[in-house]
């Protein structure tokens, strides 16, 4: 029995039923890592003594009968842009790389609360800005199903540690992808939910109202499980929303919508084929699809390149040396502040901030961010439009399967084309899911993103399930196979 | 050439909430630094602002008592700006979609009523406390202590419209807006505890010319002393430098208290750009109608509305004025006895002259609860009708500050009921001139001031139970 490969329900089940223990799963997941880390670096950081201690304690829990939840002593990973108390929240930045955080996110309360076990914190392209962790100041992660190739990003050390089972599910966060695309890239199912759902308290902000929190996990009903324990109204987030869960159909009756934009020049073949493959499952089970179009989505990197670096040049204001992380000297504490910043960012990031800043100038936002405030309620409009006639929408999670290392570090426009696919349901703040779907020629995973109106998170992991089953892809990467 | 000063001032009022604008902090009166502190007013990563509802009710209700128009649909805006005292870097404010727009407040000038127009009220939050070592400024400070115990507080910006016309109207406007938020009981108010700070915008023109001259920004005034000395010192210096030909600069001046002058500040960060946009981090701020109106239901009566009630007794404005911006007992009290005496200037003499004193000397600012309004009147209405004398007046008010005592019954019982009988009076004075002759002699050459010992003389014959004006009368009736 490959562990790792198991389920969280199968995994809760067996604990439940004293045929499997919490430290021997945590011990699995760990010799994984171990193996793995030398070649893919996912992890930053390694809770090694203090998982084990965590995972005993829930094996207590599990020998008198009381379990804190069904997730209780299942191994996590968490993005290192979350913060966990006690323990650094790098956001992979030189900036942060000696901040400890005393405080725990609201996810990380409500995971505690549960009795998860996290195993460490994963790697990411600096405070979240990228697609492919190159950007991570610790250097990059690999992707497990073959090194080379990246693992997408930002959230690429959560989805690989999933991939190659150096943890049962972990945490990462989206603004325009990055949950989905490294989720895509590695073969793995990755969820962003509505905005506002997952309380962003003690996320790291990037782009304040596109951020948002979500499981990256081996299966739907793993992310449903995982969703179910991070959501819920937090009155230290102002912009979580109370609960109200809208349905909407999960049986033959859904109708859906494939985004004819996100099926034209730009997506490779491959890419195509897989929502191709999935329409022709999903018609044979009795559903009705149809050909819709959203011609704002092309507008929607755009409109994405205005405001996530709007927001960042504010959110990244923070970090100056003055009160944490590290300090760069200087002759007056302005200089202070310019020298830390100066080396503390990377060049994405400090790109980024500049672009932003631009972007807010007196005489500038009305032309450029101004406009795009007005360009992304309009697509929002469209998606609610869209959502009159069909209840899900369909695409490729990518354009293309997972890169090569330094493939697209020269070009960041086609760097920035992978995320086409992923931005338009952050803009819209609608939930959205990548689902893997099968293998490219080059034997790299390949996946297909299922988007809902906001609010219908449930409904989407559920009619998802459906999904996964006819497509019935369930391969993994052999990468630890190959080592064992 | 005749030069017209013109001048806006905007004010920061601190709220008196219990805690933070933007997280659950207490605010705190410490010397201690960095006692109440959290993620969010630390501007650590990751941590979030929460509105703190009662500071949105507070400044509904200065916006609405301050005439504005409000803002159903607002919001919050990031203000940009690098200082390091400010944890985020950025002070979350309001840009575009104040509170309030559009008001007026009623000053008092001397004896005449005057408005000042308000542009706008708006919520902020404070930054934390910069100690400079070495030099009162950051660039040349040796190094730079700070403490976060204020950042976060809730703030009000009060903005009036450049529609002041002098040092003395300037203050008056401050001195009327911290009546107003004691009054809404918004804010302390204590302008020596930086409750109410202020900055002045100054320009000065010739008199005719349609357009406003060069605007200058003076800092750091801490008192109305100071406001009122640094704006006349600014208006003399603009003036100076028209008169002379030489140009005004647009700029940002520091009021030096000791050396009672204003100097050039260099600006924070280059030209101020602050990049304003809407928060990402907070949701619209929309006042409904249902909460607009709850909070008018609560607003007390204004100061404004307290001098129209006070004249209404015959008190000129500026003796409204003066108890309008007194204590709320003393304006209640006020009112009530002078209901009962019907007599409003010796009701307004005897309170804001001999009880406020009294009371100033004794240190208090309460009165005990048997010091009621009849109890007052019965002392007014004896010394009116010359029951008792003024100095037998003021002897039973000192003795109801410390005392439950019934007044007429006090005035009986220590022999202070006045003699009014002439005739008797009449002899007293007859013995008094007997045995006085030399200083009626001398007081018919001229020494009129002798009559006082004579009027003297007479009370303590009597024993004091004698009305001195009849006294005197009598007195000088047989001279
Ligand atoms: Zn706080």
């Amino acid at each position: 029995m490959n562990i790792a490969n198991l389920s969280i329900s199968e995994i809760s089940n067996l604990y439940k039923n004293k045929e499997l223990k919490p430290s021997e799963v945590y011990k699995e997941v760990f010799t994984n890592a171990s193996l793995s880390e030398s070649i893919i670096h996912a992890h930053l950081k390694l809770f090694q003594d203090e998982a084990t201690e965590a995972s005993k304690l829930s094996d207590e829990r599990y020998a008198k009968g009381n379990p804190l939840s069904d997730i209780d002593g299942i191994p996590i990973a968490i993005k290192d842009n979350i913060n966990l108390k006690n323990h650094e929240t790098t956001c992979s930045s030189k900036m942060l790389s000696n901040y400890v955080s005393p405080y725990d996110a609201t996810v990380i309360t409500k995971l505690r609360n549960n009795g998860v076990v996290f195993t460490g914190k994963t790697n990411l392209d600096e405070f979240a800005m990228g697609s492919s962790t190159e950007n991570s100041a610790f250097g990059p992660t690999k992707n497990p199903w073959n090194p080379e190739h990246v693992p997408g990003g930002s959230s690429g050390g959560s989805a690989a540690v999933v991939s190659v089972g150096s943890a049962i599910a972990s945490l990462g966060s989206d603004t325009g992808g990055s949950i989905r695309q490294p989720a895509s890239f590695c073969g793995v199912v990755g969820f962003k939910p509505t905005y506002g759902t997952v309380s962003r308290y003690g996320l790291v902000a990037f782009a304040s109202s596109l951020d948002q929190i979500g499981p990256i996990t081996n299966s739907v009903e793993d992310a449903k499980i995982l969703y179910n324990s991070i959501k819920g109204h937090d009155p230290l987030d102002a912009t979580s929303i109370k609960e109200s869960t809208v349905e909407i159909p999960t049986d033959k009756n859904a109708k859906i919508g494939v985004i004819k934009e996100l099926m034209e020049e730009g997506i490779s073949d491959e890419s195509k084929k897989e929502v191709e493959k999935t329409i022709k499952l999903l018609e044979e089970n009795g559903n009705k699809v149809v050909e819709v179009s959203l011609p704002l989505t092309k507008m929607a990197l755009s409109i994405y390149y205005l405001i996530a670096p709007a927001e960042c040049s504010a959110n990244l204001s923070r970090f100056d040396g003055v009160r944490y992380g590290i300090r760069e000297a200087g002759a007056t504490s302005y200089e202070m502040m310019e020298n830390t910043r100066a080396e503390g960012f990377g060049e994405e990031v400090k790109k980024r901030i500049l672009l932003g800043t631009y972007a807010l100038s007196a005489g500038y936002y009305d032309a450029y961010y101004g406009q795009a405030l007005k360009a992304r309620s309009a697509i929002t409009k469209d998606f609610e439009n869209i959502f009159k006639e069909v209840d899900y929408l369909i695409s490729p999670t990518t354009p293309t399967p997972a890169f090569k290392f330094g493939e697209k570090t020269e070009n960041p426009l086609e760097m920035y084309m992978s995320d086409l696919c992923t931005i338009p349901a952050n803009l819209a703040g609608i939930p959205a899911i990548s689902i893997p779907t099968g293998l490219s020629k080059e034997d790299m995973p390949l996946s297909i993103q299922l988007m809902s109106p906001a609010r219908t998170d449930s409904s989407l992991l559920e009619f998802s399930e459906t999904i996964e089953k006819l497509l019935g892809f369930n391969q993994r990467t052999l990468l630890l196979e190959d080592m064992k | 050439m005749n030069m017209v000063p013109t001048i806006g001032i905007e004010t920061h009022v601190e709220l008196n909430t219990n805690s933070k604008m933007f997280c659950k902090c207490a605010v705190v009166e410490t010397e201690n630094p960095n006692e109440s502190l959290c993620p969010t007013c630390l501007g650590l990563p990751g941590a979030l602002p929460v509105p703190n509802l009662k500071a949105i009710e507070s400044i509904t209700m200065l916006a609405l008592s301050a005439n504005c128009a409000i803002t159903k649909n607002g919001m919050f805006h990031r203000k940009n700006y690098f200082y390091p005292d400010l944890p985020k870097n950025y002070q979350i404010s309001q840009f575009d979609l104040p509170v309030g727009v559009d008001g007026s407040i009623e000053i008092i000038l001397n004896e005449t009523k005057e408005i000042v127009e308000i542009e706008r009220v708006h919520m902020e939050e404070d930054t934390g406390k910069s100690i400079h070592k070495g030099s009162g400024r950051i660039d040349s400070a040796t190094s730079t202590l700070l403490d976060f115990n204020r950042s976060g507080v809730p703030l009000v910006e009060i903005v009036t419209k450049p529609v002041i016309k002098s040092s003395k109207e300037a203050v008056s406007y401050i001195e009327e807006l911290r009546q107003l938020v004691i009054d809404l009981k918004i804010s302390e108010g204590k302008l020596e505890k930086g409750n109410l700070r202020f900055d002045a915008n100054i320009s000065v023109a010739q008199e005719g010319d349609n357009e406003l001259g060069v605007k200058v920004e003076i800092k750091n005034m801490n008192s109305l002393r100071s406001l009122e000395k640094a704006i006349d010192y600014e208006i003399k210096r603009q003036t100076k430098l028209i008169e002379s030909n030489e140009v005004i600069i647009q700029e940002t001046r520091h009021w030096d208290e000791d050396k009672e002058v204003t100097s050039s500040m260099r600006s924070k960060e280059g030209s101020a750009d602050y990049r304003y946009f809407s928060d990402p981090d907070l949701p619209n701020m929309i006042l409904s109608d249902e909460f607009i109106d709850n909070i008018k239901k609560t607003i007390p009566i204004l100061p404004s509305e307290k001098r129209d009630k006070l004249s209404e007794t015959g008190l000129s404005i500026s003796e409204s004025n003066y108890l309008s911006k007194s204590e709320e007992w003393i304006y209640d009290l006020f009112l009530k006895t002078q209901k009962i005496t019907n007599d409003t200037k010796s009701t307004f003499n005897l309170i804001t002259g001999e009880l406020q004193g009294q009371l100033r000397k004794a240190g208090t600012e309460e009165l005990p609860e048997w010091f009621t309004s009849e109890r007052l009147s019965e002392i007014i209405k004896m010394i009116n009708e010359n029951k008792i004398s003024f100095t037998s007046g003021k002897e039973i008010l000192t003795n109801l500050i410390k005392n439950e005592i019934i007044p007429t019954k006090y005035a009986e019982d220590n022999n202070l009921i006045q003699d009014n009988d002439s005739d008797e009076i009449a002899k007293i004075v007859q013995n008094v001139i007997e045995s006085n002759k030399e200083v009626v002699e001398r007081i018919k050459d001229g020494e009129e001031k002798l009559v006082g010992f004579l009027v003297g003389q007479i009370i303590k014959s009597s024993k004091g139970n004698i009305n001195p004006s009849i006294a005197k009368d009598l007195l000088l009736k047989e001279l």
